[in-house]
């Protein structure tokens, strides 16, 4: 399966293929007073209004900041991706379209089943998946059900 | 980017390297690739959906992905142009500085030998003897009037006072050549002439009565205005050498008045051979045996395009005009300067050409420096390896690098990242359109893998660039560093000999053996009369024994100067030990209450007894070199520029043997008095030795080129370092 990866600080982060609606060249948009801190604002994608979180903020990081590398990775909502996955793929995401603003794209990797590996038990983290090793890096797959539906636990994972 | 500019350097390019011509036709194949693929991933879109609306989506980003590797391939081109342009144009900004440091070495020195003659014309000992000479000429032609036979008995005690004027004349001129170890003879010629006395003993019974009369300096002296005129010849054969001379002349003039009845002349035969080769031989590469490496030469010709000088005899030869391009023999005058590629013994070379602006006040000779240098060697790869004090990164952001290549490369990097995001979305939709969609992985993998090696390909180019261009930098800071030091060593040397000499008027030495006004006062105006003649020189002074001062060349400071005893200061003390007239002292610089404590630079000779080359001291004679006025227009023209402007950040400053900073253009970072500690090795040199170097000043990061004065001649330095520095952020 293939996943494409992006930079979360120094670590390398993955999402399945699949999720992705798109990756817009622009990466404009628009605040919204009173949102939470960790949604940067909407974007309009042909006419969709789109939610898009900050992943660094999602952490408890530093901000993403919108810059000529930043991308914001657009999720199909889960209609949209029960239409076209393969029947065997098992993944929940939002009912809307949302987006994943990311500090710079790494590239796409080919991922075997049987090389996820479970995380740690001491590095659990609500938002990791799994891992996978790729040559010298560690990719930690990300756990989109619940980075996507963040607003529900909102005030849970952060400080 | 809008501004399109003409392709100059594109693979067919000869100078282009091989390495380079292999990764430019890598990046361009595999960049042509991408059209087969795209066409291919347009049909395949047909075959497998049907659906109208995915086949477009397919198809556009298709398209997308042609149009950024078509316009990768123009940015490609254009990148090889700029790097080769970046190379030429830095290897021609430095080639054209060091044919101008030549060309301003020799003229500054030349300045001084106009100085000198005028100067040494003013002397007794030689117009109380050229007026013997004239008189005895004059009794002669008399005698011969009036019939042979009457033999003429009062010719005989003139020629004896003559005999020991001239005797006394030639001593005084082998004293100005002992402190003056730059010129071969000195002569002083009877109105009709005739070679009365000279400096050079070993030479003296061929030269004295030479008929000189119908030699260019000879006239041109005779007919000089008054006492501030001189005439100089050209480098031409002479009747008073075997070699070709430089000779400098100027009128004598009744009882050495400046203004008065021209009775002579003096000419002063410059070593202009020996001086030349110090300066053509500096600044061109040598290989590991220390010869100048093959395809460097350096030569000056004249204003007729003759070769007066050259730095390999067997390749240009002297006396003949240079097989160069035309348009590098014929400059305009005011430092025109000009950069030719042309075929110079046999060798593609390029050729720096660069006319003398003179110095000061002294116009020179439309004399031209030329360098030629091989024209491949503007684009070789530095081999040094780069210097571990700095990453690629930060070289790469530095401003070292200009900023159109920088431009290049990030929108090189830029179209990468489109592809890169055309074929991550490409991905996309073939994911979704399940197995069928398998069949255009290949074609992303292609895409991105392109992407990825263009990048990859140019990002080594750039440091690759950045590191050429750091090296270059370092050699051009060091080479301005040693020009600094050079210039410095050669002004003190003059200051060294003048001092020397100036020990030995007999004004001085007479004032203080007999100190009565009138005597001092005299002293005074010879001191004046010096200081007038230089321009260098803030004051001289001259101190009794007692370390009072009794003389000075400026009478609006005698009042004051009178007042000061300076028996204890360092230039003092060590002038009155001296006892023989070829010794000098100097106080390195530092704030002294003759001059209201600003910076000085002392030089002191002893006064003798009776004017003796070896004996008691009567006193001391100290000269203030005009320090700031001197030092900083030397550093001033060894600054880092680009297109005629110091660079941002850049800054020359002098160090001494402490490495604390005596004269500095940039006296916020460097302040004077401030102990100068950057650049490791940099502050460590040996005498003659330069070094590059990274350092960091107030926050800001700068590269070094320093050079450790190595002294000029018989003059050793004062342990001096000169550094230039340019801020690279």
């Amino acid at each position: 399966m293939l996943y494409s990866t992006f930079k979360l600080g120094n670590t390398f982060v993955g999402v399945p293929i699949t999720s992705i609606l798109e990756i817009p060249r622009s990466s404009v948009f628009h605040s919204v007073r009173g949102a939470p801190p960790v949604i940067d604002g909407l974007i309009n994608l042909r006419g969709k209004i789109i939610t898009v979180i900050n992943l660094g903020l999602a952490f408890g990081l530093e901000k993403v900041e919108a810059s000529e590398e930043s991308r914001i990775y657009i999720f199909k909502n889960d209609s949209e991706f029960k239409e076209v996955a393969d029947s065997d793929q098992e993944l929940k995401l939002s009912e809307d379209n949302i987006g994943l603003h990311v500090e710079r794209i790494a590239g796409v990797i080919s991922v075997e089943e049987k090389e996820l590996q479970p995380i740690p038990k001491n590095m659990v983290h609500p938002y990791y998946e799994s891992v996978v090793r790729k040559d010298d890096d560690f990719i930690i797959i990300l756990k989109l059900s619940k980075i996507l539906n963040l607003e529900q636990d909102s005030g849970e994972f952060h400080e | 980017m809008s501004d399109i500019e003409e392709i100059r350097f594109n693979v067919y390019n000869p100078v282009v390297t091989y390495e380079h011509r292999a990764a430019y036709d890598e990046i361009m194949s595999n960049l042509q690739e991408i059209s087969p693929i795209c066409n291919q991933g347009k049909c395949k879109a047909l075959e497998v959906t049907d659906d109208p609306q995915k086949q477009k989506q397919i198809n556009d980003l298709m398209e997308q992905v042609e149009f950024f590797s078509k316009s990768l391939s123009g940015t490609t081109k254009m990148f090889f142009d700029q790097l080769y342009r970046a190379k030429e144009n830095s290897a021609e900004s430095i080639s054209d500085s060091t044919a101008h440091i030549k060309i301003e070495m020799i003229e500054r020195n030349l300045l001084e030998r106009t100085c000198d003659v005028r100067w040494w014309a003013l002397e007794k000992a030689f117009y109380e003897c050229i007026s013997l000479a004239n008189e005895s000429t004059a009794a002669a032609n008399a005698d011969k009037a009036k019939e042979a036979g009457d033999k003429p008995a009062r010719k005989r005690g003139n020629s004896s006072a003559l005999d020991s004027a001239v005797t006394f004349a030639c001593r005084r001129l082998e004293d100005i050549r002992k402190s003056y170890t730059l010129y071969r003879d000195l002569v002083i010629v009877s109105l009709d002439g005739k070679v009365i006395a000279n400096s050079n003993e070993e030479r003296r019974s061929e030269i004295l009565g030479l008929d000189v009369s119908q030699e260019d300096w000879f006239r041109g002296a005779l007919n000089t205005k008054d006492g501030t005129d001189y005439y100089v010849q050209d480098v031409t054969s002479s009747s008073l050498e075997n070699v070709d001379s430089l000779i400098y002349s100027t009128a004598l003039r009744k009882d050495g008045n400046e203004q008065g009845e021209v009775i002579g002349a003096m000419g002063i035969l410059f070593d202009f051979q020996g001086e030349s080769e110090i300066i053509l031989n500096d600044y061109l590469p040598l290989d590991e045996d220390g010869y100048v490496q093959d395809g460097y030469l350096s030569f000056f010709t004249n204003s007729e395009g003759i070769v007066i000088s050259s730095s390999d005899e067997n390749f240009i030869a002297r006396g003949v005009r240079a097989d160069i391009p035309r348009a590098n023999s014929y400059l305009a005058d005011g430092g025109d300067t000009k950069i030719s590629i042309g075929i110079v013994c046999g060798k593609s070379s390029v050729i720096v050409s660069k006319r003398s602006e003179g110095f000061d006040e002294y116009r020179g000779l439309g004399w031209i420096s030329h360098l030629v240098l091989p024209y491949s060697s503007m684009f070789q790869r530095s081999d040094s390896s780069l210097d571990s004090d700095i990453s690629t990164q930060e070289l790469v952001n530095s401003n070292l690098i200009p900023e159109k290549n920088k431009l290049t490369y990030q929108e090189i990097e830029r179209k990468k990242k489109e592809i890169q995001l055309i074929s991550i979305n490409g991905i996309v939709l073939a994911t979704d359109l399940g197995n069928a969609g398998k069949s255009f992985m290949p074609i992303f993998d292609q895409i991105t893998h392109t992407g990825d090696s263009v990048r990859g390909r140019m990002e080594s180019l750039l440091s690759e660039m950045s590191s050429d261009m750091l090296v270059q930098n370092f050699k051009a800071l060091e080479n301005f560093s040693k020009q600094a030091v050079d210039l410095i060593d050669r002004n003190l040397f003059e200051r060294a000999a003048d001092v020397r000499w100036w020990s030995t008027d007999h004004a001085f030495w007479e004032a203080l053996q007999n100190p009565s006004e009138e005597n001092l006062d005299q002293a005074s105006k010879r001191l004046g009369i010096i200081n007038a003649s230089y321009t260098m020189y803030r004051d001289l002074v001259i101190a009794d024994s007692g370390g009072s001062i009794v003389a000075t060349s400026k009478a609006e400071n005698k009042d004051r100067l009178q007042r000061i005893n300076v028996s204890e200061h360092s230039w003092f003390r060590q002038g009155k030990q001296i006892s023989d007239s070829v010794d000098f002292a100097v106080q390195d610089v530092c704030d002294s209450e003759l001059e209201n404590e600003k910076t000085s630079l002392i030089y002191c000779g002893g006064i003798l007894e009776n004017g003796e080359r070896k004996g008691a001291s009567k006193g001391v004679l100290g000269i203030f070199f005009d320090w700031e006025n001197i030092a900083l227009p030397i550093l001033d023209g060894c600054l880092p520029r680009l297109a005629n402007n110091v660079v941002e950040g850049g800054a020359a400053f002098y160090v001494n043997d402490q490495s604390m900073v005596i004269a500095s253009t940039d006296v916020e970072n460097f302040p004077v008095g401030s102990k100068f500690d950057g650049g490791g090795e940099n502050v460590t040199l040996e005498p003659g030795d330069t070094a590059s170097g990274l350092f960091t000043q107030n926050g800001r990061r700068y590269i070094l080129g320093s050079s450790k004065t190595k002294g000029y001649r018989e003059y050793g330095g004062l342990g001096w370092t000169a550094h230039v520095v340019r801020a690279i952020v």
